[in-house]
């Protein structure tokens, strides 16, 4: 029996975004264990959801689970809400509930890619990514007013209409990005000194991305065909010319390229919900309190984002339960960092994307 | 010497106290080349005891108090405080939750409040360099000879997590 070593990583450390504390057991380079230790972030919003708000206005109180997926936290606990209190959004409502989905997939991506860049040493790379990111940004604050935290779903519909020099704007700054997108593609492709940081590793074969449930990105990138957006047909992700994107490799290499052309295909369908989006009212009323339960889920850009309601005709309700990507990806994350060299972390970790607030909530 | 080169390159420190990663987004875009905070020669640093500037975002959850007051002291003197985001500032939407007290200023001294969910870039450039000024002014009051004005006194800022744990009992309800 060989000794072995134990090195903390975290709570805080420069290649992390969010305090998450990882144990990692090695041997003399090789990583042999890893324990994590998430609760750094936890808030206890699901208590605070039954005890302190009321169900409308939850989805601006869901939103702050987290600032990068914050539009997917408050749309999937609008879609579960309607579903008992019967609201019929029209078809208007959808397509642009659909826009704001895709285009914070675009900015996730983007983030994630310029993070896994700069974990692998390339700051010039890091930089570039995080400026054309501020292209999406600027469409996001164009149609929503705000950045980051914009509370565009409500209950019933959505909050902004959207308005012809926006969709003029919008077109004209997606058509801005896809060659920028299209350089950064090449860079990932064909660098030689990044390909030896992502080739290869932090690799996950088809069997163990399904037995050890991972989801999103990860489980694309080795094969696994999971995606909401294809399960489900509440929103219709088919007319607008959506396609499941999948990747062999199963390592940083194949997750980057999943990102990448998860990217390029969100652009196509922002294009075409662009071009048809129907006519009608953007939000309907909202009557009754709700009394029975439901569950949504939905695609949030690092995987199946799933709420449970329960109410009992009171203001206030009974039970929320949010269940969120990164949290069900923890075992597949383990699985992926044993047998690794311990100098290869931080890219692996960025890689995967962890999204910290949204698993402790 | 030291003075005129933590003028012209404070390094700062993000701590992430329990935040929802909106202001953290922000932060790092504000030091992407579109905002480009770097200009003014910061540089984003992990590691404490080379940092002027802490920018802490999020309302300070029950476990992570203990390691911001942790990084607070291991920073040497001068240093400046930035609370970045409401939540920061006075708990905002998390103000009532069981494992959030109030705002970040119950633990350590906050120089400058960023307000907004989430701050803009330019609201926390406005913030950082707010801070600057403030970073020179305290590291001239350090050079001041004080025990011959007779200004020594106790201040009641934690130096280490044990006098915290003295002072602040753990409440658990």
């Amino acid at each position: 029996m060989k000794k072995t070593i134990n090195i903390p990583y975290g709570s805080q450390h420069i290649a992390l975004l969010e305090p998450v504390r990882f144990q990692f057991e090695t041997q003399n380079e090789k990583i042999v264990g890893v324990k994590a230790d998430i609760g750094y972030v936890h808030r206890g919003i699901e208590k605070a959801c039954t005890s302190t708000f009321e169900y409308k206005q939850i989805p601006s109180v869901v939103a702050r689970v987290c600032g990068l997926c914050a539009i997917t936290h408050s749309l999937t606990y609008v879609m579960a809400v309607e579903q008992i209190i019967d609201v019929n959004v029209s078809e208007k409502a959808k397509y642009l509930r659909m826009l704001m989905v895709e285009l914070d997939r675009i900015h996730s991506h983007m983030l994630c890619l310029s993070h896994t860049a700069e974990n692998a040493g390339y700051e010039a790379l890091f930089m570039q990514i995080m400026a054309d990111r501020e292209i999406i940004m600027d469409i996001q604050e164009a149609i929503s007013g705000n950045r980051v935290q914009f509370d565009f779903v409500c209950i019933g519909g959505v909050n902004r209409d959207i308005t012809d020099e926006i969709v003029k704007f919008i077109i004209k700054s997606l058509n801005e990005l896809q060659p920028k997108i299209e350089d950064i593609f090449d860079m990932f492709e064909n660098n030689w000194s990044l390909s030896l940081k992502y080739k290869g590793i932090g690799a996950i074969t088809k069997e163990n991305a399904s037995i050890y449930n991972a989801l999103g990105p990860l489980a694309r990138a080795a094969g696994l065909e999971t995606d909401v957006r294809a399960e489900s047909d509440y929103y219709p992700y088919e007319k607008i010319g959506y396609k499941m994107i999948l990747e062999q490799t199963g390592d940083i290499y194949g997750r980057n390229r999943v990102r990448l052309r998860e990217i390029l295909s969100s652009i196509d369908m922002i294009k075409n919900i662009l071009c048809d989006i129907p006519e009608g009212n953007i939000i309907e009323k909202v009557k009754g309190k709700p009394n029975g339960e439901s569950v949504a889920r939905l695609e949030a850009p690092r995987g199946e984002i799933f709420y449970y309601l329960k109410g009992v005709k009171q203001a206030m309700l009974d039970r929320v339960r949010t269940k969120t990507p990164t949290f069900s990806g923890i075992p597949a994350m383990v699985e992926i960092f044993k047998g690794q060299e311990y100098g290869d972390v931080p890219a692996i970790l960025a890689s995967f994307d962890p999204c910290m607030s949204c698993t402790a909530k | 010497m030291f003075e005129k080169f933590r003028k012209k390159s404070p390094w700062i420190l993000h701590y992430n106290a329990g935040s929802c990663n909106g202001c953290d987004i922000e932060i790092l875009a504000s030091l992407a080349p579109k905002y480009d905070l770097e200009r003014f020669g910061i540089i984003n640093t992990g590691n404490p005891k080379q940092s002027d500037i802490l920018l802490v975002t999020g309302p300070v959850t029950l476990k992570s108090r203990e390691r911001l007051v942790e990084l607070y002291s291991q920073m040497p003197e001068p240093k400046v405080v930035v609370a970045i985001g409401v939540c920061t500032c006075t708990g905002g939407v998390f103000r009532k939750m069981y494992n959030v007290k109030a705002g970040v200023d119950r633990y350590v001294p906050v120089d400058v409040y960023v307000p907004g969910c989430a701050s803009s870039p330019d609201q926390i450039i406005d913030g950082v360099v707010q801070a600057l000024a403030i970073l020179e002014e305290k590291s001239k009051d350090i050079e001041k000879p004080k025990r011959l004005f007779g200004e020594l006194t106790n201040n009641s800022i934690f130096t280490n997590r044990r006098e915290m744990a003295k002072k602040i009992k753990h409440e658990k309800n």
